[in-house]
């Protein structure tokens, strides 16, 4: 339907602001790009860049403040937005496509796997309902899942995430379409599975020769699915370029820091252990953790009660000024593990901190709760939005100070200072700050009552790749200066590997292994450690060292 | 603030619910002083009037000036009926907030007796409270402020149950800090958006309940200008002149919508996408 030398897709001069009470915003300007038949072409930017905004733009989807100026979008030779309502709904899903971030939300809930894709196929491609389910069958066939059938008839609760996914692409590519966008198609999943959704979809996307646009805030990700990529920055397009080549001589210097930013395993922040000290600052012994609890009902009915497993016996120890990392998959108990310390989940078993022993939530007492600090992930969480940040770094000081260190308020300017924050924003309210200083309002907040270990709970995976960098930076930097201890929780297993000494393992509540952190690579380590390092994207492969 | 105010009045029932409300706190912080009459100065010659100029609303059985009575009765009325609500809100949503905090068994225990309060109509509940505690202004005041507390905590123990999972809460559980403080200060004040809108609300509710004790003789006592107590007196005269049962019943009635009115405006507009 296009000739072969015309763009799939190609924006020209787009520029596209939202108009809020307070005037209005810019999002886009500028915006030049096309795609090529076949090509992917990655597009990389931060949170509140654009990118989204950029996808719904193209698929006319746009919410009703969106102001647009009269630069074009073409698909092949179709002016989309010349486009009525009614001619872009046969437009998409037929000639192009969307794959979202989270195949949680993108599925109805209440409508079986098999409905949802044989509606597409029906919708746009004129089928009985009889030749749409059996075309399913095929696509699901054919996306690799193996029991296609009976998949057909499945709710999306009943599946897996990653068959979720699998489902959200076989509809993308149910018509054909000219044109599919991925927006962040494997953020919500776990590295495995998302290792096997790239797989899949480089396969088809070599198959069927679909052009594609890849948008991501994972660079090394980008670098390995993306022929060419787009990098944008506050809604301008920064650079673009072959990938290979933009990666290794970025010319921009937004793009140079945002390389620069991505965790690379062999450049280690942190120094050796002193000396391999004998005995551990904290001892967990057969620590089980488990949720639910059995009703009255239950028992009056002498129900059997399946308690939810989130911890099997785990056993480990700390060392002083130790950094142990903790990886492994959502689900896997990290986090478990780190309320059960933090005494946020009841317990069984024993954790023994600095000699002291501590067997339930009754023996964590005010010097265990001010020795033991622990950073949540999410830092617009985190802090109460209702209190100000003298409020909220007031209360260690309160709780756990002593009186000779001078009034609170000193000592949480003399902490902002440390954290690389102005002195101003004492009076602030969290809203009023940034995701990345809000974290470090957190990490102040934990190290105001001098911890002996602090745990951090994935705290840089809700930050951009850039932030993240100074966030670790900082965080070593407090790490060389007070001695604390850490245990870091994450999924990101390059950043693991630069920054701990110990890298213990997880899977489905249990302690897999505990490894030195530059031996996890090694080929005797257990299966599953190496079948979750094969997954991870190298940035050194991908970014040419 | 001005943004909020803005979107508040935007909204028909947002501007007429303030327009309305705003006369009637006029009315209650300068009534006093825009009376012509006292409010229990009786004119014998001028009984039982037809609204004129001298008396812009009429008189009543003893020849007092209606107006005045009213605007002098809207301070009793309108304050009370704010206190008890506040009394009663304030209540609930402690007990709400602090049973989502406490969970299980204990959470269980402070609903099912809620449920067993609720379970009781208010105005009945507060004829018991009354009952028990003799009839006066300060008792029904009680009596509505607990009449009101259970389906407080109702809501309040929705709210919180959703920011009992944030994790402020959470780091304020494992720093250390004491239940009292984290209810009070991490929780409350997180639920309280949707607590002001049904407050307002309820403010309608207790002027009526108000006005049906003082009408039942269990609230304001005469000669009190409490405006329940006015229509209750003013019924015996309703084929002399019924101006005077009908001003006193509009005034409940016009609190009453205007308080709605707001409440309604106030949920649009802390809510901005509904």
């Amino acid at each position: 339907m296009t000739n072969s030398s015309q763009p799939v897709l190609q924006i020209r001069d787009y520029s596209l602001a939202y108009h809020v009470p307070a005037g209005p915003v810019p999002v886009l300007k500028g915006i030049n790009l096309q795609i090529e038949r076949g090509e992917i072409l990655g597009l990389v930017g931060e949170s509140g860049s654009g990118k989204s905004t950029l996808a719904g733009a193209v698929m006319r989807y746009l919410s009703g403040n969106a102001h647009e100026n009269d630069g074009g979008i073409f698909l092949g030779d179709t002016d989309l937005r010349a486009q009525s309502q009614r001619a872009m709904s046969d437009i998409r899903g037929r000639r192009m496509s969307m794959v979202f971030q989270d195949p949680a939300t993108s599925l109805n809930p209440t409508l079986c796997l098999g409905e949802q894709l044989a509606e597409v196929l029906i919708r746009h491609r004129g089928l009985s309902r009889a030749q749409a389910w059996r075309e399913g069958e095929e696509r699901l066939a054919h996306v690799g899942l193996k029991t296609p059938a009976e998949m057909m008839h499945r709710m999306p609760h009943e599946v897996s995430g990653g068959e979720k996914q699998r489902v959200v692409i076989a509809t993308a590519f149910a018509c054909n379409p000219e044109l599919i966008i991925f927006d962040e198609p494997t953020t919500a999943l776990d590295v495995i599975t998302s290792r096997q959704i790239l797989d899949l979809f480089a396969e088809l996307q070599s198959e069927t020769g679909v052009a594609s646009l890849y948008i991501s805030h994972d660079l090394a990700l980008v670098s390995q699915t993306a022929g060419r990529v787009a990098v944008l920055e506050k809604g301008s397009i920064v650079e673009e370029g072959e990938t290979g080549e933009l990666f290794r001589n970025p010319v921009h210097s937004y793009t140079r820091a945002l390389i620069d930013a991505v965790p690379r395993p062999e450049r280690r922040l942190v120094q050796p252990l002193a000396a391999a000290s004998a005995t551990p600052l904290v001892t967990i012994r057969d620590v089980s953790v488990s949720y639910g609890r059995k009703s009255l009902l239950d028992s009056i009915l002498r129900r059997d009660f399946q308690a939810v497993v989130g911890n099997r016996a785990i056993t480990l120890d700390i060392r002083p000024g130790e950094v142990l990392g903790i990886v492994g998959e959502s689900g896997s108990g990290k986090s478990t593990l780190a309320k059960a310390m933090t005494g946020l989940n009841r317990f069984d078993g024993l954790i023994e901190f600095d000699g002291r022993p501590v067997r339930g939530l009754a023996d964590m007492n005010r010097d265990y709760r001010r020795d033991v600090q622990i950073i949540f992930q999410h830092p617009d969480a985190s802090l109460n939005p209702r209190q100000k940040i003298s409020e909220i770094l007031a209360r260690p000081i309160r709780l756990y100070g002593d009186r000779t260190d001078g009034p609170a308020r000193d000592r949480i300017a003399a902490m902002l200072e440390r954290v690389r924050l102005p002195a101003s924003y004492i009076d602030r309210y969290p809203h009023q700050l940034s995701g990345g200083e809000k974290q470090r309002i957190a990490i102040a907040r934990a190290f105001l009552s001098n911890p002996r270990l602090v745990i951090c709970d994935e705290i840089t995976s809700a930050l951009d790749v850039s932030v993240q960098a100074s966030v670790i930076e900082l965080l070593m930097e407090l790490h060389r200066d007070t001695g604390a201890a850490y245990v870091f929780i994450t999924h990101d297993i390059n950043l693991i590997r630069q920054i701990a000494h110990r890298i213990a393992v997880m899977y489905r509540g249990d302690l897999i292994e505990i490894v030195e952190a530059d031996r996890i690579g090694d080929s005797d380590r257990a299966p599953y450690t190496q079948q979750l390092l094969a997954a991870v994207t190298s940035p050194a492969a991908a970014l040419g060292g | 603030m001005t943004d909020f105010l803005r979107r508040l009045l935007r909204t028909p029932q947002g501007f007429l619910g303030s327009l309305i409300v705003g006369l009637i706190l006029i009315a209650v912080v300068l009534g006093q002083w825009l009376t012509p009459y006292g409010p229990a100065d009786m004119q014998a010659l001028a009984r039982y009037g037809a609204p004129s100029v001298e008396h812009w609303l009429g008189t009543d059985q003893y020849g007092r000036d209606i107006l005045s009575r009213l605007l002098n009765g809207a301070r009793s009325t309108v304050v009370m009926a704010l206190l008890a609500t506040f009394i009663g809100t304030l209540g609930g949503a402690v007990l709400g907030t602090g049973s989502a905090y406490l969970g299980g068994r204990a959470d269980e225990f402070i609903m099912r007796t809620v449920d067993a309060v609720m379970a009781i109509p208010s105005l009945l509940l507060a004829l018991l409270v009354v009952s028990l505690l003799g009839s006066s202004s300060a008792n029904a005041l009680l009596a509505i402020a607990i009449a009101f507390m259970p389906s407080m905590a109702r809501i309040s123990r929705s709210v919180a149950l959703a920011v009992r999972k944030q994790d402020y809460v959470s780091a304020a559980i494992a720093r250390g800090e004491g239940s009292t403080y984290i209810i009070l200060r991490e929780m409350l004040p997180n639920v309280i958006a949707p607590i002001v809108v049904e407050m307002t609300i309820r403010v309608s509710f207790a002027v009526m309940l108000f006005a049906t004790l003082s009408f039942l003789g269990l609230g304001a006592q005469p000669p009190a200008t409490d405006w329940g107590l006015m229509v209750s007196e003013a019924r015996q005269y309703l084929h002399r002149s019924y101006w005077i049962l009908l001003w006193p019943s509009a005034a409940i009635a016009l609190t009453a919508i205007g308080f709605n009115l707001l409440g309604d405006g106030l949920r649009d507009a802390l809510n901005p996408r509904t």
